[in-house]
């Protein structure tokens, strides 16, 4: 895959690769309980705060499947570290890859992770080419759901009770949305956004 | 816990058994078939990969470990004759989860034995083997498989666009699934409609 650069600019937001620096802001959300079940491992300490870190920053690129690309939501104004989000190139032949998505509770509801897995579609779609990208979420997560709903993905899979998740039965969302689906609403987007002539 | 069945299994008019090695003709008889193979991961079979494929569903008998599968011939039980296979793979030992699967000959379809083998195997799975969820999946054009999924009480959970390829072009793809309380749930509703009739 090309190469890609970084950081993305977005109207209020820079999607930039993780820094050393970052452990703090981390902190401050990954290790609230609520948060175990968005991450993608789970975060008991502060130690694996650090190693959640140092893994994100070594996935700058997506080179070959397997490949996740991790970035961090930066608010442009004043560099306040948002959240996270995350490209997985999971499979080549079928052109798929994965967002996944965590945001501070404390800056949430601000359309930060709307605008910011915009960019990441566009990217997923323009730049890497992939066909369809899915999003995962837990069936309890209201506002995740949403979300991704009002990006134009489409609810694909309501998995019940086909897990455990610490002991308990887990409900899984996934959603979905292909490139040309992906085109048509981001059409509708720059229709929309165009200044209009009375 | 482990899953040792008693073999055969026996409903109303079928006998499900574990495969024998006389029975590769029955089995190339419809895995050979351009319509049977359409929405298998498998091409149409030649005789010796049917032998092949017997010889493996011989030993697939038991659940002893995660990923293990119970393959078995569906049979008529007055002439004794293999009209196809059903098939329950250990997906999670930890979340006790397991898929169902058949295949049968086109010339048995339209008699309900599919309905009436996959019920005694949805019984094998949720009593025996002590499953909390079993689910299937299939091709979405396959209308006859996903009909027979809403028949045994299965809900659709998933319908996945372009998610794979399979042969080559985009697949579309169901997965259905049934958790043990609905499936005793129902069991309790058909023996009380039976009852009252």
């Amino acid at each position: 895959m090309s190469s890609l650069t970084l950081p993305i600019e977005t109207s209020r937001l820079l999607l930039r690769s993780f820094e050393r620096g970052d452990y703090d802001a981390l902190c401050t959300y990954q290790l609230l309980p609520e948060m175990q079940r968005y991450l993608e491992w789970p975060v008991w300490n502060k130690a694996d705060v650090a190693t959640g870190l140092n893994l994100m920053r070594t996935q700058v690129c997506l080179h070959r499947p397997g490949d996740t690309l991790s970035l961090a939501m930066v608010r442009r104004g004043d560099g306040q570290l948002l959240g996270q989000i995350s490209l997985r190139w999971s499979d080549a032949t079928a052109g798929q890859g994965e967002v996944r998505f965590a945001i501070n509770p404390r800056y949430a509801g601000n359309g930060y992770a709307a605008e910011a897995a915009t960019a990441i579609l566009d990217l997923a779609f323009d730049h890497f080419k992939i066909h369809r990208v899915f999003a995962r979420c837990d069936g309890h997560n209201h506002r995740a759901s949403k979300l991704l709903q009002k990006l134009g993905m489409r609810l694909e899979a309501h998995y019940r009770e086909h897990a455990l998740f610490q002991g308990e039965w887990d409900e899984e969302l996934h959603f979905a949305i292909l490139d040309r689906e992906w085109r048509r609403s981001s059409k509708i987007r720059e229709m929309h956004a165009r200044p209009r002539v009375a | 816990m482990t899953l040792h069945p008693d073999y055969p299994l026996e409903t109303e008019r079928l006998v499900l058994r574990p495969f024998t090695r006389g029975d590769v003709d029955a089995v190339h008889d419809y895995r050979r078939r351009e319509d049977v193979a359409r929405f298998l991961f498998d091409p149409p079979l030649s005789r010796e990969e049917c032998a092949e494929a017997v010889q493996q569903r011989i030993g697939q008998i038991a659940f002893e470990l995660e990923g293990d599968k119970i393959v078995l011939a569906v049979t008529l039980r007055e002439s004794g004759l293999l009209i196809g296979e059903v098939s329950l793979i250990w997906r999670s030992v930890e979340a006790r989860q397991a898929e169902i699967g058949w295949i049968f000959h086109p010339d048995q379809h339209g008699f309900g034995y599919a309905t009436e083998a996959a019920h005694a195997l949805l019984d094998l799975a949720f009593c025996s083997g002590d499953m909390h969820r079993v689910m299937a999946r299939c091709d979405a054009r396959n209308d006859a498989s996903s009909r027979l999924m809403e028949r045994l009480g299965m809900r659709r959970e998933a319908h996945f666009r372009e998610h794979a390829l399979f042969k080559g072009e985009w697949d579309e793809e169901f997965i259905y699934a049934i958790l043990k309380r609905e499936w005793a749930a129902r069991q309790g509703l058909v023996g009380s409609i039976a009852s009252n009739g």
